[in-house]
């Protein structure tokens, strides 16, 4: 497989000299010269010394014929543009994106960007998962980002607490099919009481949340 | 053996660009290849950017290239040596060239240089040969052509 790595810092790096490993084609793109005769001491002949948002450079570094193009810049407007010209002008078939403000992964799915990879979000999950917050946790992205996997952890105040599924309104491209209490995972049947610490695994469109927020965490005011 | 009677190589690598200079590098490693029955390689490489792969049939199309090596071995016969001349293509000429030094085994690599100014009056090495210079194991010649009139 040809991958087409864009942005020299560390997970590119790192990115690069794994696939590498892994007996893939490779080329990395950097823009900072010092950087990319650096790397390619490290790496070798798979450096492009050039700035990815161009599209000509992108040509050269032979995005034509790439069958993935993975921005992971530091600079989230880059690793879109880059994406975005990845998909549109050179049609390569899975673009993946870092995205580091978390706030930016909407527009990043809305414009076609196949995979986004956030490491805030990832970093935040691990966090949630020891610190009980009154917010849903997001457990995996699915479909490109248009699913995800989520778990409530239900609080004293839930208003699903002593309820049963049947009694919530549950969001059309939402369901909920697991329940962890006490640390077991149980299949969720209809008769399934909720109990306060109760963590309810439902997976959904991402634009259910708000409503399922609503009826398993409550009102987020 | 004394160190007179030393070879001064006993494989070279010469690396024809291509550049009306080469003439003069495979002239004078000929002969003194052709004093210690040294052997001689003669390699040109043809680049190929990332847009296409690397098996892309280009090198072996080019007529260019072709005359390039035919030439390296005309002269180093009119010098009464044998030159293998070889035709590779890859991603990086410097790259491409310490590759075949080492798999040859060669103790000696030989480069041309032509002079060059950059705009500003700086002069231009180009990428190649501090690679070259950096990454060959074996000993390294690079002949700069004489600095043409008007630039001198």
């Amino acid at each position: 497989m040809f991958v087409l790595v864009v942005g020299g810092g560390k997970v590119g790096y790192y990115l690069a000299k794994e696939l590498i490993e892994s007996g893939h084609e490779v080329v990395l793109m950097e823009k900072d010269r010092g950087r990319a005769e650096q790397i390619a001491d490290e790496l070798g002949s798979i450096v492009v010394a050039h700035d990815g948002c161009e599209g000509r450079y992108l040509g050269e570094a032979g995005a034509n014929r790439a069958d993935i193009v993975t921005a992971v810049t530091g600079d989230d407007e880059d690793n879109l543009v880059i994406c975005q010209m990845a998909k549109h002008h050179f049609d390569v078939r899975r673009t993946i994106a870092r995205v580091n403000n978390p706030r930016n992964e909407a527009l990043f799915r809305h414009l076609g960007v196949d995979e986004i990879i956030s490491p805030t979000r990832m970093v935040l999950g691990s966090i949630e998962q020891d610190i009980p917050v009154h917010e849903l946790l997001h457990l995996a992205a699915l479909g490109g980002g248009e699913l995800e996997i989520i778990e409530a952890h239900l609080q004293v105040d839930s208003p699903a607490v002593g309820r049963t599924p049947g009694d919530l309104t549950i969001p059309e491209g939402c369901s909920l099919f697991a329940v962890v209490r006490d640390g077991n995972p149980l299949p969720l049947r209809p008769d399934h009481v909720f109990r306060t610490g109760d963590k309810v695994i439902a997976i959904g469109r991402t634009e259910c949340e708000e409503l399922l927020h609503e009826q398993l965490i409550g009102s987020s005011s | 053996m004394s160190e007179a009677r030393v070879p001064p190589f006993r494989r070279a690598v010469i690396a024809l660009s291509g550049h009306p200079g080469n003439d003069r590098i495979v002239r004078i490693v000929s002969q003194l290849a052709q004093a210690s029955k040294a052997e001689l390689v003669g390699v040109h490489v043809v680049e190929v950017d990332w847009s296409q792969p690397l098996d892309a049939d280009i090198a072996g199309r080019s007529e260019v290239a072709q005359r390039i090596l035919d030439r390296a071995e005309e002269v180093a016969e009119g010098q009464g040596a044998a030159l293998d001349a070889i035709l590779l293509q890859a991603r990086d000429v410097g790259a491409a060239i310490v590759d075949e030094a080492i798999e040859r085994e060669a103790d000696l690599l030989v480069l041309g240089l032509a002079y060059r100014m950059r705009f500003g009056g700086d002069f231009a090495i180009g990428r190649t040969i501090p690679y070259v210079l950096k990454n060959a194991p074996c000993a390294v010649w690079v002949v700069r052509e004489p600095i043409p009139e008007e630039a001198s």
